[in-house]
């Protein structure tokens, strides 16, 4: 079972499915650094992107790329939708942390019902057929739907790196993360910043959703339970770090799949739950290397 | 301040409390002249595309039956309320058919649905019948719970034995989804295919929610098997079969009758070529009446339906109803559950007009011919049938 | 009247729910949603203990919500250590990860459920028993909460939510009390999921899904965190809501998702417009 092609098929069908986690993870640890929210909205904002693109493409018949670009547009007029008339309303009102995540989850769900009066909740894909076609290279099945969701996610995340270090607002968004109120005092508009992190998690989640939508199917309740995985990956990346919640969603995501040459198939999902609660018990500030580690 | 609103509040929810009363009073006072009986089903949820197909084959026969006279002269009426196929939501219905609606007999399906409203059946004494829901278990559920749908063991008992005895394949690798449905029916499977002298080589479930089977399928790919059985959902069997193919599984794969579906054709493409499916109702080669049936969803619909044996099924469940109200007319009881109970042991046999016939055993088991089928070219086509 | 049985003890349920829940968010701040996870602990302990070793039922439901509570503070004593918001996130990861344990647990039903549950009344006057019982429980249990979060325990659980920093250099503890509350909590819902098992005499693992965190929080919310009526408003509302709605004969396929809706709905009208909720007096943020 541990022979070299297994472990690599393994390897690289994982990298190429944790795309779209590191999306999700790279969309929720933003939002969560710079306006210091868990924004569990991010599931409702999938589950309209997601359904958005459905319509356009398997319902009015769209080609893709005009498909996926309407879907992106319902992802960031919610966001911006639930940033100014939601977030920003209780923040303004110093609302308790509890309030923002009652509302949060609330809009979520409100979201899952609606699309499923909308749509109905069977399993729905942006594709008729879910076979792409398969190269076979030294043993390794590589599908060119592995080959695009690596390119597409790449070139996400360059971009999101690109804004953030060259850009003046890239800038302004790490010093709102840093500390809002001292941003402010230099002409740093601190709303401002939550609506272009919004609007950057909208596009990140976009992108993440179509590439879910080509491989697998959808149902309403669905984002909710991959946002876990983004949670899990951001806790585990260490709060503020960006790099480390999309390392971690790939690790997570090949750990997953490769579990199944340790332990019995049907205890695979519980597996991240397992790891939830390690990363809680054991390194809930993230994955950092110990000091006396580090030193020796 | 918070007196005066607190005392709004509590008469706030008196009143809601005051107008349930109402109402639930108000809705037994109905007329009373027609045959009830409940359906329970999914209209809304993951499995409302059967639900509702299902559903819609039931009202058709309820309609034809009151069209050629109903019976003893009075109209049948079903009643159809939603379970969502979720057992909490079925036990409310079910409740509100037995106590408000006080139906003598309701048909409901989705094993998980079936057992959590068991109890109510056997307590309120009224008699559950499952058309559809396939656990083996079904058939100790208490008393008052029939099925007229043969259980997993029927079919795949079948499966087993055609691929081991006429397709003589020895080794086969078995996936299933960790829920009631794959559970239950991959443990008959393997016991079937050992006793008649196979050898499993695989035995591998997955998660209802999950996307990639990569790695269980290099499981099976390492162990070799010279046949695949994937007993899942709908919702998943597709995916799993297109990753198959996709990681070089070239094996023949079988299913049950919930494979029976052109979405698995659709998204599975070329992949599902040579796959074996059952069914359990008779084709329109062997039922003259479904034919006619079949054309009439074109019509109405454009398409056939979703789980077209299933809906055989349900579009007897009407006829299966008024033979017993039939039988209590006949011998002037009381229409209870105790009574619907009585006329389904005593008929027994009972020719239904898309299934054909039914016998229902003692044991609350009920035994049919399986059809096999198999895909070619992007069809299905009749392969056997064992009886 | 059957039904209308079956729907007081559902209230009476919920209403327990409700409660304890609003003792673990609405008094003590701590935000968790694996409330109902504490249910179904208790609900499946009881129903094991009863059908497999032979337990008598009384005895059963009493162990089964020692056992939530008792479970309550492997969540809560790792979390806590940390941050209230780590509580969130585990009670998340516990509510999933718990439903997927189950399903794998055959001596528990695994994923096809538990069946066979004994009742914890039978005979004619079963519902007339079940709803007497739940019904004076749910009273006891609002009125404990009460009780607790009135007295002399209340007004240190209130110095704890105003000032924690001040409150632990007077020498009091504030982790502890909040472990107490959560287990208390917890341990109450416990108690409303056995007899929940013993009353339906089914448990299948779908049941205890984030649906029903939803709906708990909702019946909190609207009716009014941090008060002791609002619960029980809030649950009798909420559980009172859906069958009147049943009952309006809207065609069904529109029928479930309006009614999520219409209560998600309620809880972000309330948040924004009544924050204190239906019972509650002006809330300090």
């Amino acid at each position: 079972m541990f022979d070299l092609p297994i472990l690599l098929q393994i390897g690289w069908t994982s990298v190429a499915t944790s795309t779209y986690y590191v999306l999700f993870a790279l969309a929720f640890a933003l939002t969560l650094k710079v306006a210091q929210v868990w924004n569990f909205v991010q599931a409702g904002t999938m589950g309209l992107a997601f359904y958005a693109m459905f319509a356009a493409m398997l319902g009015w018949g769209w080609p893709h790329p005009a498909g996926f670009v309407f879907g992106l547009a319902i992802a960031i007029a919610v966001s911006m939708a639930v940033e100014v008339w939601g977030y920003r309303v209780l923040r303004r009102r110093r609302s308790s942390p509890l309030l923002l995540f009652i509302f949060a989850i609330v809009v979520a769900e409100f979201v899952a019902y609606l699309l499923s009066l909308l749509f109905g909740t069977e399993p729905q894909s942006l594709t008729k057929s879910l076979a792409s076609e398969v190269h076979l290279v030294g043993g390794v099945a590589i599908s060119s739907w592995d080959l695009n969701a690596l390119a597409l996610t790449a070139a996400a995340c360059a971009a999101l790196f690109a804004f953030l270090r060259f850009t003046r607002q890239g800038q302004f968004l790490y010093a709102v993360a840093d500390n809002g109120e001292l941003a402010e005092l230099y002409g740093i508009s601190a709303n401002r910043a939550y609506l272009i992190a919004m609007v950057i998690a909208a596009t990140l989640v976009s992108v993440g959703v179509y590439l879910y939508g080509t491989r697998a199917s959808m149902i309403p309740s669905a984002p909710l339970e991959l946002m876990l995985l983004a949670v899990i990956a951001t806790i585990l990346g260490g709060i503020g770090s960006l790099l480390g919640a999309g390392l971690a969603a790939v690790f997570l995501s090949v750990l997953q799949s490769a579990s199944i040459l340790v332990i019995p198939s049907q205890w695979q999902s519980s597996l991240t739950y397992l790891v939830l609660f390690v990363v809680i018990l054991f390194f809930p500030t993230g994955f950092r290397v110990p000091a006396w580690l580090r030193r020796g | 301040m918070s007196q005066p609103v607190t005392r709004r509040a509590w008469l706030r929810g008196l009143a809601v409390a005051a107008a349930i009363a109402a109402i639930g009073t108000a809705g037994t006072a109905a007329a009373q002249q027609t045959l009830k009986f409940g359906l329970a089903m999914p209209l809304t949820g993951s499995q409302s595309a059967f639900g509702k197909d299902q559903i819609k084959a039931t009202e058709w026969a309820v309609a034809e039956i009151n069209a050629k006279g109903g019976v003893n002269g009075k109209k049948l009426e079903v009643i159809v309320l939603d379970t969502q196929a979720d057992p909490t939501v079925g036990i409310n219905a079910v409740n509100r058919l037995v106590n408000v609606d006080k139906v003598p007999v309701f048909v409901t399906a989705w094993s998980a649905v079936v057992k959590a409203v068991a109890p109510i059946a056997n307590r309120e004494k009224v008699l559950e019948l499952s058309i559809g829901a396939n656990a083996p278990e079904i058939s100790k559920l208490g008393d008052y719970v029939y099925t007229s749908f043969p259980l997993a063991d029927i079919d795949v008992t079948a499966l087993a034995n055609y691929t081991y005895g006429t397709l003589k394949h020895k080794r086969v690798a078995i996936l299933y989804v960790n829920n009631d449905t794959g559970v239950e029916a991959a443990k008959v499977y393997r016991s079937v295919f050992e006793k008649a002298g196979g050898q499993v080589v695989a035995y591998e479930t997955y998660d209802p929610k999950a996307t990639d089977f990569t790695g269980m399928l290099l499981k099976v790919r390492t162990s070799n098997p010279d046949f695949i059985h994937l007993h899942g959902l709908i919702a998943d069997m597709p995916i799993v079969i297109a990753q198959m193919r996709q990681l070089g599984i070239t094996q023949r794969v079988s299913t049950y009758a919930g494979g029976y579906n052109p979405q698995m054709v659709e998204k599975a493409g070329k992949g599902a070529e040579g796959l074996i499916v059952t069914s359990l109702a008779p084709n329109e080669k062997q039922n003259p009446n479904v034919g006619p049936y079949l054309e009439r969803w074109k019509k109405a619909e454009n398409r056939i339906p979703n789980g077209l044996p299933y809906t055989q099924y349900l579009y007897d469940a009407a006829y299966l109803v008024a033979a017993l109200y039939e039988y209590v007319e006949k011998n002037q009881l009381p229409a209870t559950g105790e009574n619907m109970r009585k006329a389904l042991l005593a008929v027994k046999t009972f020719e239904l007009p898309m299934t054909g016939r039914l016998v229902v055993n003692d044991d609350h088991t009920v035994r049919k011919p399986v059809n096999l089928l198999t895909v070619q070219n992007g069809q299905f086509v009749p392969l056997a049938t064992v009886e | 009247m059957e039904y209308i049985y079956s729907v007081l003890i559902l209230i009476g349920i919920y209403t327990i729910m409700a409660s304890s829940f609003n003792l673990i968010i609405g008094f003590g701040g701590l935000i968790s949603i694996a409330h109902p996870i504490f249910f179904a602990l208790a609900a499946y302990a009881s129903a094991l203990l009863n059908l497999r070793l032979g337990v008598p039922i009384p005895l059963a439901i009493v162990l089964g919500a020692l056992f939530s509570a008792g479970m309550s503070v492997m969540l809560s004593l790792p979390s806590l250590r940390v941050s209230g918001d780590y509580l969130l996130i585990a009670s998340i990861g516990f509510q999933l990860g718990f439903v997927e344990v189950i399903k794998n647990i055959d001596f528990a039903g695994a994923a096809s459920g538990l069946t066979g549950i004994e009742s914890l009344f039978s005979g004619p006057f079963r519902s007339l028993g079940f709803t007497v019982t739940i019904l004076v429980i749910a009273a006891a249990v609002v009125w404990l909460v009460h009780w607790l979060t009135h007295g002399e325990y209340g007004r240190a659980i209130h110095a704890m939510r105003d000032d924690e920093e001040c409150f632990a250099s007077l020498g009091r503890n504030a982790m502890a009390i909040k472990i107490t509350i959560f287990a208390v909590g917890s341990g109450l819902a416990g108690l409303a999921g056995a007899l929940y098992a013993h009353y339906f005499q089914f448990l299948s693992p779908e049941q205890f899904g984030i649906i029903q965190s939803a709906l708990i929080l909702t019946m909190v919310v609207v009716g009014g965190m941090g008060t002791t009526a609002g619960p029980v408003v809030g649950a009798l509302l909420l559980t009172a809501l859906p069958q009147v709605i049943t009952f309006l004969n809207l065609p069904p396929s529109i029928m479930a998702p309006l009614q999520g809706m219409l209560y998600t709905g309620l809880v972000l009208v309330f948040l924004f417009v009544r924050p204190a909720g239906l019972v509650g007096k002006k809330l300090r943020q």
